[in-house]
């Protein structure tokens, strides 16, 4: 997904918005920015400073600054919830714990190369099933008795899932023991960091309301979701934008960057 | 004799390509080339007895595709790399290969590679794990089978004169990686971490002679060029499993930082410490590959003997000479790193975390699995960790 969050002065977020990224589209952060623009109804000359983060960082040729996702979740998190210690953010790529303090990151973990433990998992398996993404949560919910699902590696846990379902296990008892494979994977690698509350979770996977709980289940400790759980790592870049702005005219060496034009990377090409 | 044409930094890149090269020609003139795995043959003894040794190491760029036959995948990729590419008949020039107790892994391999690669010389010495007196004794037997062994080998005997003479050279080489090391002090250092590696592995190709003469070649180049490192905002130190290749570092170095200082094999590893010139030269070399030689591979705790443990106190112990490295080359950060499956090194690294958090050190784990193209995913770790430090 590519999400653009516009803020002013005030840090009042002006416009927000989130997009399939696509093959095509990884090199097309511009067309995402343009909409954004017209949301907040100004120019790209109106924008005072632009920074970039997560994996297509790299792939906005407009942008200031980049950053790592890691820094800007922390600060976007830490914006929605300013008492957040832990933040755990599941995406398509991958899931990370961060620990924060006083809004800043402090340390981090992010899993490995693997799909298992990430929103990748669930997608897969959901085309599986046969269900769309967004009814997993609700239908985990109604579940009863949840069947463990044990393999690490979404290509047996698929397997492993038809498996139950051709020996008769509810939908809703696989669905749930699949949420709590994810959350059981990604509450191990966050206890590394020592897990202390307030815990925020964030990320297309925190939509899932099934994951939320096992998570909660899993460390043993309410877990909050922002009400767009996408838009804290975009935010927070937002908000980083600010603070080095205000940080660059404090010393004297801001130079603002005139006649920006928003244009596709070209490195593909 | 030929030594290329080529000096300091442009001879280092031109070894760093082909390893062999020098070797081949020493080869074609008479010469017996050993190879050997890992720090912990005896160099001194080789270099006496006039063989060459060449230090033996894998190639992160190469799939490995014939050494799965004789190593399962879950084993150390740096090891099954070293012997698919012998496998692949890149070290067909070799003589001998000796090979020690580095790990099982590394000892399981020095028999695979007697059956598999079949170099015509092939020697294993089982150097002990631990420090205490019965292991130094047991190093020393060790080690005067191996020198008989090598007498055979070479067809002559080697006397306490040629093994001293031989200390001497490699006690100047380890002095010139110093002093190598000592520019990487100033800010920004005069010489990058990965141009580091690409050196020390190249004097790891090279007769202990010549890699001496490269040595002060590259110190008097880099003292005088105007081309090097910039500025960056932090100075790291890398502590960890081999790195035989520079991409790992290129990637810290493409980021706000610069690596000054470096705790692995193809790096300081094997220079801090002189071998001591005892009267029976081999007492020093013991003392010296099992005791001051400071790899996982030996493991070492405060009070051997005692019961009962104080685990700060036994990391003050293990890793203080960390705190002296970032001191004297004044890095605000640690990366620790480790090939995927080392258990050597995973089993060190909450203790190496521990004791750097302990005294103020921040770090980052890094894991990796020995192939250049799996390293994006580390950059993002690498700058989230700067954007902390900084």
């Amino acid at each position: 997904m590519t999400k653009v969050v516009v803020i002013d002065g005030s840090d009042k977020v002006l416009a927000s918005v989130v997009r399939h990224t696509g093959a095509e589209h990884r090199r097309l952060a511009n067309l995402v920015m343009e909409e954004a623009l017209g949301q907040a109804a100004v120019a790209i000359d109106d924008i005072t400073y632009i920074i970039a983060t997560g994996y297509g960082r790299i792939s906005v040729p407009f942008a200031d600054k980049q950053v790592t996702e890691l820094t800007c979740h922390a600060r976007g998190v830490a914006f929605f919830f300013p008492k957040v210690r832990t933040a755990i953010d599941i995406g398509g790529q991958d899931a990370k714990a961060m620990k924060v303090k006083d809004g800043k990151l402090t340390d981090f973990v992010m899993s490995d190369k693997c799909a298992a433990g990430t929103g990748r998992f669930l997608e897969v398996i959901a085309q599986a099933l046969g269900l769309k993404l967004d009814e997993l949560g609700p239908l985990s919910l109604k579940s009863t008795r949840k069947v463990p699902v044990s393999n690490i590696c979404t290509v047996f846990a698929q397997q492993e899932v038809v498996n139950h379902l051709s020996e008769g296990t509810a939908l809703e008892d696989v669905v749930a023991g699949l949420h709590d494979a994810i959350a059981g994977r990604v509450a191990r690698m966050a206890r590394r960091l020592k897990v202390e509350p307030d815990v925020v979770f964030t990320g297309g996977v925190a939509k899932n309301v099934g994951v939320v709980k096992a998570l909660e289940d899993n460390l043993g400790c309410p877990v909050l979701v922002p009400s767009e759980p996408l838009l804290s790592g975009a935010l927070g870049a937002a908000l980083t934008a600010r603070e080095t702005v205000a940080k660059l005219q404090a010393q004297g060496t801001f130079a603002p960057v005139k006649g920006r034009k928003l244009e596709a990377a070209t490195f593909f090409k | 004799m030929v030594v290329g044409t080529k000096q300091g930094m442009a001879r280092v890149d031109e070894l760093y390509k082909e390893r062999a090269q020098r070797v081949r020609e020493l080869k074609s003139g008479g010469k017996k080339i050993v190879g050997y795995l890992c720090i912990y043959p005896v160099l001194e003894m080789m270099t006496a007895l006039d063989l060459v040794p060449f230090r033996v190491v894998g190639d992160m760029r190469e799939p490995i595709t014939k050494a799965d036959s004789y190593m399962p995948p879950v084993v150390c990729p740096f090891l099954r790399s070293c012997l698919d590419t012998a496998l692949k008949g890149k070290y067909d020039f070799l003589d001998g290969m000796v090979t020690s107790h580095i790990c099982d892994v590394g000892s399981s391999l020095s028999g695979i590679w007697n059956y598999t690669v079949k170099t015509p010389y092939h020697y294993h010495i089982d150097t002990p794990h631990t420090v205490h007196q019965t292991s130094l004794e047991q190093l020393r037997g060790l080690l005067g089978a191996f020198r008989t062994s090598l007498e055979g080998f070479a067809g002559k005997k080697l006397t306490d004169a040629m093994l001293k003479k031989a200390i001497l050279l490699h006690n100047e080489q380890r002095a010139l990686v110093r002093e190598l090391y000592e520019l990487k002090k100033p800010d920004p250092p005069l010489i990058s971490g990965a141009e580091t590696i690409k050196i020390i592995k190249a004097v790891q190709s090279l007769p202990a002679g010549e890699a001496n003469a490269l040595l002060k070649g590259v110190i008097s180049q880099v003292k005088s060029r105007k081309n090097g490192p910039e500025k960056k905002s932090a100075r790291l130190l890398v502590w960890g499993s081999i790195l035989d290749d520079s991409s790992l570092i290129e990637m810290i170095e493409s980021l706000d930082a610069n690596v000054v200082m470096d705790d692995t094999c193809v790096g300081s590893r094997p220079f801090f410490d002189d071998v001591k010139l005892t009267s029976d030269p081999i007492d020093g070399l013991a003392q010296h590959y099992l005791v001051d030689i400071k790899c996982p591979r030996t493991f070492r705790t405060r009070d051997f003997f005692a019961t009962k443990k104080n685990y700060l106190e036994d990391l003050k112990t293990r890793f203080s000479y960390l705190l002296d490295y970032a001191r004297a080359w004044n890095a605000n950060g640690v990366i620790v790193e480790s090939v995927r499956y080392c258990d050597t090194h995973g089993y060190e690294v909450p203790g190496v975390r521990d004791y750097l958090k302990e005294v103020g050190l921040p770090s980052i784990y890094l894991e990796h699995t020995y192939t250049e193209g799996a390293l994006a995913p580390l950059k993002t770790r690498v700058q989230g960790f700067l954007e902390i430090i900084s």
